[in-house]
């Protein structure tokens, strides 16, 4: 292919641009929950995670005291300062009357609300009217109002309130009545961005999710363990002890790999019932040992099989027994093989749901961490996405972990499980 | 508060000796609390040396309140009283008394179960003329009766629940402050709810928050606002009916229910994030529509628990508040109420077991948690100004002005129609079902149980 | 004792008690049983070696007959028997499922699946093996879309329920679509694609899968035949199409009946994204609906998975049979 160097480079390019486009939508989604992981939980919801490094707009509503207010002429009026006393502490980037629409006017302008009078159907009525227009400037009303009614300018508009407020917070309230109790007025005002740890900290100190992490692990360590021993004895059987349903055996661990696990679950939970062991740690190992088994033969027996043969041949001459042939020769070499299988156990146990939902007690003590998250947090933390977040990723961090450093074996083991 | 009382009360007090006294939540006899009948229960009763075993839902917190209610009782009767919580209640309690290892008294979080149990014979009927008590001096008692009454072993109807603690659900939140800069006011019933709804979407304002999601139980929010319409629409005998499946899920009186719940959910103008959004919205995540700047809905119906998902900045009084949920005004159905509640029973009858049961009747045996929070009793003698602040003072004037009481059905139906079908028949419905071929489904998903 | 602490104890006594197990048998098979004493030492042994690869095979054998084995007749047993368990009612869950509208609409979402989602990530898996065949960076780029695979499928679920969020704000979808001034929409609710929102995340983590095993069989194939083709001119996607796929398409069935296997197991997706409501039920899923409620149906589904699954059972067996010989 090499040598067709004309229409190479232009292919090259476009691989290399298809691969870059592939692996970008791989990871984004990945990508975009780490990000909103370390976002401040009310940032998730103002902007996306893709905007996560620049400010955010926020809305809020202040109520200055209502302290100082003093009448002017016919009006009272009350100023200060939004922020409170501190210089700086926010800069204001507009403000309004009504929660409706918090940031109507700019930083300097006058934002007033007017009683006016429209004609409607045929009728005189009034309505309020809010309008921003610059500090040194009068109001120019609009000739029609938002319902599409005219403004009538006889009677003219009655001025009920006003608001100024300037970048830095400091605000002028004009009321026609008098101002006795604190005025709500809103502003909006940029936030910068804020990274954190307070999700990990409240999911891991406040949500139990410490206790699903330790469950998990109890679940994942004796299952990815006690296969293994019992699986390397049949496999090696199968692979190099000649006996008559030698056969018949392989053709049945092949048969069961694609067993669903679907059709255990009622049976065995009723024989675990029955025998005592119930919904209990003990009952998962053993479900997991068992749902393994037919993998880890499969696994391993292919591996022993392609061991050299003089090997054990000499060995069997020298007087070896096949318990020593076993434990001093084939476990040693397979030792590749056993690592891959043990990275898929360990992932499958850690990963699993539905054995854990069905062997394990409904209690919240004995939640595993994907348990946890599907059962739990989906249904309470619904939408607050921090929290699911950073829940996901300290479920997922281990295997991942796992799966970087020994992703050799993990190939090796799809390869040898799959490719024969 | 009748003062004369405390001089007998004070005395007992002291007789029983301080070091139990200085441990209780307060002081026998003293403060605003109601300690009529306290001061006779302890003469009549002695208990020196006996246990009583109580198992029920309530773990951690609501333990640890509960526990100091039952201190009284120690105080009174000295006996002890050893209760013990659950989260898997349901399953212990049926596994304990079939194998005869029952407590004296369970409390039960629903009747179905403990209906259950009673025919079983695992319950005992609770004192004749207790049902008439219950009646008499529990709001809504003749409703809190019939749930408690149940068909025994011998197929006899007897009293066999009595309510302790309420949860109301007919409650609509709303923020006053944006109520008060739109100028609507809290409407008086049903129609004035529908019109209020109507010109907040003409005014550009989106009346409900909505949200039905709940991981696997998601639908559930959408069963209490049937449940609610159906108590608003018809005879609380035809809301029996329909919970015990003597008429079919798929009655127009039911459809009704359904298609009047839709009358605010399937409407686009109505719903913040439009029909389709309510579906997938968390129900703890819908109420904080209330507080955004600007508000995007103005009214949330949900159960009293609600305000534990409230953003931080909610403030009872401020920026929210609620409002019982109206009935129609020409429908003359009095004011129905939706709740939950538990329900001791006695699953192992001893001395001690009836004198709780008596114990249970005195508002301080209520009054106790009620100072504590998160607590709502019908008991109507109790005095209203101990609750723990004004949310659930005003809960509980609503639930003393009920005239029906109605428990969740969805939680007295079975398993599988009350928390399975009944759900994902209403996600169904307010993603674009007709309520008819819902409840059509409902029903035959409930005939295969038969 | 802290549930950890005994699984750390469980551990030492399996593996003790399997290693001293084998030990001890194989003790009693070669001194008790049948020792190699001399007037009929042969004998003796080749009695030892016939009945030593069953005390291998035990333990493993005993898992897999009482865990595996036992249940799919277990299963077919109790399908039989209504709700308690009780009463024995033929095939009547069978009937009754049948006749549902939740069954059938699980049922043909399930072969939805089944067609689409091994189709797809094979597909991709090979598009990626072979693009990144010759790439510099393949190796790093193959890694990261390979990834996927260690993520529990409800963290995927929760990975993708953020992408697909219905706001703006945070799901990227909508972001892209408000980007062009289109209304968000909720794609897990549009009825019929919503299916293959769910899908594409089981895609996402099987596609990497697929790409490792392709890989593998794409660098097997002999140089020769790629040269000689290039010699007849034949373009690149000729090469790809005519002389590679038809060489690893062993490999590619492979892949294929793995992942359908998969799909026909899983859950969770499902679970954790809808719930199964919006009409995205699988078999799977709707016999978690089942499960604790009403063993005897739960058991029907299970049973109507195994039939489906019996097909590629059989397959994999005499293809097992075939390179035995």
């Amino acid at each position: 292919m090499d040598n067709i160097a004309g229409k190479r480079s232009g292919l090259s390019i476009a691989t290399n641009l298809s691969v870059i486009a592939l692996v970008l939508i791989w990871l984004i989604p990945t990508v975009g929950l780490l990000v909103s992981s370390f976002r401040e939980r009310e940032q998730i919801s103002e902007s996306g995670w893709w905007r996560a490094a620049f400010s955010v707009s926020q809305a809020y509503r202040v109520s200055p005291s209502a302290e100082g207010a003093v009448q002017e002429g016919d009006l009272w009026v009350l100023e200060g300062n939004l922020f409170g006393d501190k210089e700086g502490s926010g800069s204001v980037s507009g403000f309004g009357l009504t929660s409706r629409d918090p940031g109507a006017a700019d930083p300097g302008q006058t934002y007033a609300r007017y009683e006016v009078f429209i004609m409607e159907d045929g009728e005189q009525d009034d309505t309020n009217l809010e309008i921003a227009y610059p500090a040194d400037g009068e109001p120019e009303f609009p000739e029609t109002d938002e319902d599409g009614n005219e403004i009538l300018s006889d009677p003219a508009p009655v001025f009920d309130r006003s608001l100024m407020v300037q970048e830095n917070g400091d605000f002028r309230y004009v009321d026609v009545d008098e101002i006795d109790r604190a005025p709500s007025v809103y502003i909006t005002a940029p936030q910068p961005p804020e990274f954190t740890l307070d999700n990990y900290e409240q999911i891991l100190t406040s949500d139990n999710m410490d206790q699903a992490f330790i469950n998990t692990l109890t679940v994942a360590i004796p299952a990815t363990i006690i296969p293994i021993v019992v699986a390397a004895f049949a496999a090696y059987a199968l692979a190099w002890m000649d006996f008559a349903a030698r056969g018949f055996m392989i053709a049945m661990v092949v048969g069961l790999l694609v067993v669903p696990l679907q059709i255990a679950l009622v049976p065995l939970l009723t024989l675990h019932n029955a025998v005592g062991i119930g919904q209990s740690f003990l009952g998962v190992w053993l479900a997991h040992t068992a749902f393994g088994m037919p993998l880890a033969i499969y696994l391993l027996r292919n591996y022993m099989i392609g061991l050299p043969r003089d090997i054990i041949e000499c060995a069997k001459v020298d007087g070896a027994t096949d318990f020593q042939i076993f434990t001093k020769i084939v476990l040693p070499l397979s030792f590749p093989a056993l690592a891959s299988f043990a990275i898929f156990q360990f992932l499958w146990t850690w990963n699993d749901l539905l054995v854990a939902k069905v062997f394990l007690p409904s209690q919240s003590d004995y939640w595993v961490m994907t348990v946890k998250i599907a059962d739990d947090l989906l249904g309470s933390r619904g939408g607050d996405w921090g929290i699911l977040a950073a829940a996901a990723f300290v479920s997922i961090a281990v295997p991942l972990a796992v799966f970087f450093a020994m992703q050799k074996y993990l190939v090796r083991g799809l390869l040898a499980g799959s490719v024969k | 508060m009748k003062r004369a009382l405390t001089a007998s009360a004070t005395t007992l007090g002291l007789l029983a000796g301080a070091a139990h006294a200085q441990d209780l939540y307060t002081p026998i006899g003293e403060g605003d609390y109601t300690w009529d009948g306290y001061q006779d229960f302890a003469d009549a009763t002695d208990l020196s040396g006996e246990t009583v075993t109580i198992t029920g839902p309530w773990t951690g917190n609501e333990k640890a309140k509960v526990d100091e209610v039952f201190r009284y009782f120690e105080e009174a009767t000295g006996a002890s009283v050893n209760y013990s919580g659950s989260d898997s209640f349901e399953q212990d309690i049926v596994i304990s008394a079939r194998s005869g290892s029952a407590p004296n008294l369970a409390v039960f979080p629903q009747p179905g179960l403990a209906a259950d149990m009673a025919s079983q014979g695992h319950l005992e009927p609770l004192p004749d003329g207790l049902g008439d008590w219950v009646a008499e001096n529990y709001a809504a008692g003749d409703s809190l009766v019939s749930l408690g009454t149940y068909e025994g072993e011998d197929g006899e109807e007897d009293l066999y629940g009595m309510f302790y603690r309420i949860d109301v659900k007919s409650l609509v939140w709303y923020n006053p402050i944006t109520f008060d800069e739109f100028g609507f006011d809290v409407p008086e019933s049903m129609e004035e709810l529908k019109e209020l709804t109507e010109d907040m979407a003409d005014e550009g304002l989106t009346p409900w928050c909505i949200g039905l999601g709940s991981g696997a139980a998601t639908g559930w929010p959408a069963t209490d606002w049937v449940e609610d319409m159906m108590l608003r629409l018809h005879e609380p005998e035809v809301y029996d009916q329909w919970v015990a499946n003597e008429i079919p899920f798929d009655d127009p009186q039911v459809v009704e229910a359904i298609e009047e719940f839709g009358w605010y959910a399937k409407n686009d103008d109505f719903v913040a994030g439009g029909a389709e959004n309510a579906a997938t919205t968390d129900f703890r995540d819908s109420p904080a529509g209330l507080f955004t700047i600007p508000p995007e809905c103005a009214m949330h119906r949900q159960a009293s628990f609600i305000p534990a998902f409230f953003p931080d900045d909610a403030e009872q009084g401020e920026n929210v508040d609620f409002f019982y949920l109206p009935s129609f005004e020409e429908a003359d159905l009095g004011q129905p109420l939706l709740g939950a509640g538990t329900l001791f029973a006695i699953t192992n009858p001893s001395e001690g077991a009836s004198a709780m049961i008596e114990f249970l009747k005195l508002p301080i045996a209520h009054e106790i948690w009620m100072a504590q929070d998160a607590f709502l009793t019908a008991h109507l003698g109790v005095n209203n100004d101990l609750y723990a602040n004004d949310a659930l003072k005003q809960q509980a004037e609503i639930l003393q002005e009920a005239t029906t009481f109605r428990f969740d059905a969805s939680d007295l139906m079975p398993a599988e129609i009350g928390a399975g079908a009944f759900w994902t028949g209403m996600v169904d419905y307010v993603t674009g079902a007709e309520a008819a071929d819902v409840a059509a489904d409902i029903q035959s998903r409930w005939d295969t149980l038969n | 004792m802290p549930p950890l602490f005994q699984g750390l104890i469980t551990i030492v006594i399996a593996v003790a008690g399997c290693a001293g197990y084998f030990y001890a048998s194989n003790w009693v098979l070669d001194r008790l049983v049948f020792p190699p004493r001399t007037d009929d030492q042969g004998r003796n042994i080749s009695r030892a070696t016939m009945v030593r690869p069953w005390l291998f095979i035990f333990p493993a054998a005993f898992f897999l007959s009482l865990y595996l084995i036992y249940p799919v007749v277990g299963s077919f047993w109790r399908s039989l028997f209504n709700r308690s368990g009780e009463q024995f009612v033929g095939l009547g869950n069978y009937a009754q499922m049948f006749a549902e509208e939740g069954f059938r609409v699980a049922f043909f979402n399930n072969i939805l699946w089944v067609i689409f989602v091994p189709a797809a990530a094979t597909f991709m898996g090979l598009l990626v093996a072979q693009l990144t065949d010759r790439l510099k960076w393949g190796n790093i780029a193959k890694s990261l879309i390979f990834m996927p695979m260690a993520i529990s499928f409800v963290g995927a679920s929760l990975i993708w329920k953020f992408v697909y969020a219905n706001d703006p704000d945070i799901g990227i979808i909508n972001a892209v679509r408000d980007f062009f001034g289109m209304q968000p929409i909720d794609v897990l609710q549009i009825a019929f694609w919503n299916n293959f929102f769910i899908m594409f995340i089981m895609v996402w983590m099987q596609t990497g899968f697929a790409m490792v095993i392709l890989s593998a069989a794409l660098r097997g194939i002999p140089e020769e035949t790629i040269e000689a083709a290039i010699i007849d001119g034949a373009n690149p996607f000729q090469i790809f199409f005519k002389i590679k796929v038809p060489q690893i398409t062993p490999t590619i069935l492979v892949v294929w009946t793995t992942i359908t296997i998969l799909v026909l197991k899983v859950f969770d997706i499902v679970y954790a994204m809808t719930g199964g409501n919006f009409d995205t039920e699988i078999l799977p899923s709707y016999m978690m609906d089942y499960m604790f409620r009403d063993d005897g149906r739960a058991t029907a589904v299970a049973f109507v998975i195994m039939v489906i699954v019996t097909p590629v059972m059989v397959w994999n067996i005499v293809q097992a049979r075939r390179e035995m010989r």
